[in-house]
């Protein structure tokens, strides 16, 4: 009885478990970073060293010695070194040198986007309904410093990408000015582990874009020291276990990596984003001043009511490419009450009552809110693949990175001053008892912050990528309808967003086509 | 219907996982018996579990999960029964602007396989197998806690029971079920899951549940009555971030002591197919989960085909 209890309980035992393997599968392993191999650049732009850095005259303002003779007894040690370095690599080694590829700016970016998701969390209400705000004089808080909104984001992906950028035209500067050629090339025992090509080694790409990455980075994460010191510590070793970079290569690179690094976070410093965040008397005398000029106001609508909205200041944080951002400011938007905004409130009331699938997905798709990479990172994800897709040398895709990132800043910017500048209520706040399907941003409606990143993004990369230019347009405009399809914005938000997006782009590619890699 | 249907909506987010515990008692229909049931479930809470801290958030006010449950289940011989509930859902909040939800969740099917029924006397023993498949019924979005209609994933859960019945009168029930979850696809193409995620799928934590249930009978056998005490956790997954929406990935966990009745008309002729259910349910213990006060009621009939 026992026994014969026993073998049917372990055949329905059995039974059930085969039928749960074949039912669920197996979970597939999700991405979490971007799968590519090293691959052969497009173009090596030799003379980059020409081109016009951002925060820089011209690359030869960073001083860097000349290298050691390749027949140099110093050199040849470096060599042996290096061969030793390249000799039985262990598996996390290994996987080191496969995961940073020849073009490590793709992994740098990727760390960023990561720490702005890590960080882009709203500072809680306290037990009394106060807030307590985020503070670079205590990083630790509670709060935590940073938190990583939009605005926060695109401003440090901007100083990120210029540092890179201007590293990189320094490095080969010096790479095409001391010829050094690749270890490998030297000493044919050496083992390379990526695609081979003529770029001179010394100064090393890598340790430019390994030190200028970890110090932005740093300064913009400073609760993040260890974990960015420990990658570009393995990033640093990588270049020596892949065999690209002696020990002076390095060196030198690192020089180039903290001239850069300074140099932008001298900029930085004095940007005005300190004082983006303003106190309630500084952020009420900017609502009166809307109250005045146009008779409607924005309210938060959370509970309790956050005192002051996001960075009311952001809007005179120094742009890099717009001479003032009153020359991108949009037309006033409707006033509530007319029959232009009622149009566009009673789409909104449709929409949120008939929401089809496909918008709920685009909504979706773009929300990239709290917790997220932000829009900003969104198209910095996008820019990601194309530079892979097309092959890009570090030099281009830093120069990729660094136009993009500079122009959505400086579309953040110009949308934050059209924000409170026109102040314009929210529809959760026009429209009693209205809801929406993703939460409400605390700041003001006009012009809409995804629309006018998205537009000013998707410019860039049309001039960069020009078979691509449909592609990325029509993003832009998806973007730009999400946050109706969301009920978050009126399509006048959208719309003057786009505009604006464009209209500061004018000034980024301007300034592009202009720096000589044309 | 004899049916023990503990139905806990205690989860944050989503009542997926309630089915894991849907059909868990010791009581089959004999075969070619047919038995309908109509229940309607409510889960209200106004503080719920950031990770291990409990906190409000006036955004959401008080919360209300709002389900009505169609379900069937038919003796196939005496031994093997099958069921099916389709639950439909519906969701809002009291505070905050976010649109609630509603609509058919998933649909779930179980077969429960009696192993064992061997009585001593007076006393009786009973030991019971169900497996259990529940799969979205619709495109809902899972990523929209707490207000989804559910988990938005397969689930497949493995329970076995064991009951212990006194003079017929009273019986101790203990249960254990495992639930492997699949993947579940939402709208966005990147979240945070303690590390950056570039996919539209995310991965459900798996869990287990166990259950603990004093029950007996009164007023001549025509009254049902259960003291349940269970526990419902993720084996693994994150927590809720501060002041951060939940995601289908959070590690969810809920210890919930509850009460449940069911009388049966067994001796009114017209009616004595005729059952009503009652029951109540707290959640005292949680983690990314709300805390839930439920109760819900209903009415079975059962005839045989």
């Amino acid at each position: 009885m026992i026994l014969s209890t026993m073998k049917k309980i372990f055949k329905i035992s059995l039974s059930m478990t085969l039928l749960m393997a074949a039912g669920m599968g197996c979970d597939n392993e999700l991405p979490t970073y971007y799968t590519f191999s090293s691959y052969e650049f497009s173009s090596l732009d030799e003379d980059g060293g020409t081109w016009q850095p951002i925060l820089f005259g011209s690359a030869s303002d960073i001083v860097v010695d000349a290298p050691a003779a390749v027949n140099s007894t110093a050199y040849q040690a470096e060599l042996a070194e290096l061969k030793s370095a390249t000799q039985n690599l262990s598996g996390s080694q290994a996987d080191a040198v496969e995961y940073w590829t020849n073009n490590p700016i793709i992994r740098w970016n990727e760390i960023a986007l990561e720490l702005a998701a890590k960080y882009n969390l709203i500072p809680p209400p306290n037990p009394d309904g106060t807030y307590t705000l985020p503070s670079a004089a205590n990083p630790a808080g509670p709060p935590p410093f940073p938190f990583a909104h939009p605005p926060y984001t695109s401003r440090m992906l901007a100083y990120l990408s210029v540092a890179q950028f201007d590293g990189l035209i320094a490095a080969w500067h010096y790479k095409y000015q001391f010829n050094r050629p690749a270890p490998y090339v030297t000493d044919a025992s050496i083992p390379y582990a990526y695609t081979k090509n003529s770029l001179p080694s010394y100064p090393s790409d890598g340790a430019v874009i390994a030190i200028a990455s970890r110090d932005v980075l740093k300064a913009m994460f400073p609760l993040e020291h260890e974990y960015l010191n420990g990658l570009a510590e393995e990033h640093l070793n990588s270049l020596k276990w892949s065999g690209s970079n002696t020990t002076s290569d390095i060196e030198a690179g690192i020089v180039i990596g903290t001239a850069v690094k300074t140099a932008a976070l001298a900029r930085a410093s004095t940007d005005k984003m300190s004082s983006a965040q303003t106190p309630k008397p500084v952020s009420d005398a900017i609502k009166q001043a809307a109250i005045d000029r146009f008779g409607w106001w924005w309210d938060n609508q959370e509970s309790p009511v956050r005192p002051v909205g996001l960075t009311p200041l952001f809007g005179q944080v120094t742009m890099w490419n717009v001479p003032n951002v009153v020359d991108v400011r949009p037309v006033p938007p409707p006033a509530p009450g007319t029959p232009e905004f009622e149009e566009a409130a009673q789409e909104l009331k449709d929409m949120a009552k008939n929401l089809t699938h496909e918008q709920r997905k685009i909504a979706n798709w773009w929300s990239d809110g709290l917790g997220t990479y932000t829009p900003p990172g969104h198209w910095n994800r996008r820019t990601k693949e194309y530079i892979v897709k097309y092959q890009m040398n570090p030099l281009r895709a830093a120069r990729t990175f660094a136009y993009l990132n500079m122009a959505v800043m400086d579309a953040g910017i110009a949308c934050w001053d059209a924000k409170y500048y026109y102040h314009y209520p929210r529809p959760i706040q026009t429209m009693q008892g209205f809801k929406t399907i993703l939460g409400t941003p605390n700041f003001p409606s006009y012009t809409s912050g995804h629309s006018t990143f998205s537009a000013a993004a998707a410019e860039v990369l049309a001039y960069i990528f020009p078979a691509e230019a449909n592609v990325v347009r029509d993003w832009a405009l998806e973007a730009a309808e999400s946050r109706i399809c969301a009920g978050i914005h009126y399509r006048f938000d959208s719309e003057a967003g786009i505009t604006q997006g464009k209209a500061v782009a004018t000034y980024t590619i301007a300034r592009a086509q202009a720096d000589g890699a044309d | 219907m004899k049916k023990h249907l503990l139905i806990s909506a205690f989860c944050l987010g989503a009542t997926g996982w309630m089915y894991g515990q849907t059909f868990s008692d010791a009581v089959m229909m004999k075969k070619q018996e047919i038995c309908f049931a109509l229940l309607y479930d409510q889960g209200s809470w106004d503080q719920y579990w950031e990770g291990t801290q409990l906190i409000t958030n006036e955004n959401i006010g008080t919360f209300t999960r709002s389900t009505v449950m169609p379900m069937v289940v038919y003796g196939i011989t005496d031994k093997i029964n099958v069921l099916l509930v389709t639950p439909y859902v519906k969701t809002q909040s009291t505070g905050g602007q976010l649109a609630g939800v509603q609509g058919f969740q998933d649909l779930n099917v179980g077969i429960k396989y009696e192993i064992i029924k061997k009585d001593f006397g007076k006393h009786r023993i009973s030991a019971l197998a169900v497996a259990q498949f529940a799969t979205p019924l619709s495109n809902y979005l899972s990523d929209y806690m707490p207000y989804s209609l559910g988990l938005g994933t397969q689930q497949l859960t493995g329970r076995a029971i064991g009951q212990y019945e006194f003079n017929k009168m009273i019986y101790v029930r203990a249960s254990g079920a495992y639930v492997l979850r699949g993947q579940t696809e939402v709208e966005r193409p990147y979240y945070y899951n303690n590390g950056s995620y570039y996919t539209t799928m995310m991965d459900v934590p798996n869990a287990y549940n166990v259950q603990a249930i004093l029950g007996g009978w009164v007023l001549k056998h025509n009254l049902r009555l259960e003291a349940t005490y269970q526990i419902m956790n993720s084996v693994d997954g994150d927590d809720i971030r501060r002041w951060n929406m939940p995601q289908p990935t959070n590690k969810m966990e809920a210890t919930t002591a509850g009460f449940f009745a069911q009388y049966y008309f067994k001796t009114v002729e017209p009616i004595k197919g005729l059952s009503l259910i009652g029951y109540f349910n707290q959640v005292l213990k949680g983690r990314n989960v709300g805390k839930t006060t439920e109760f819900g009621g209903g009415i079975t009939y059962q005839f045989t085909f």
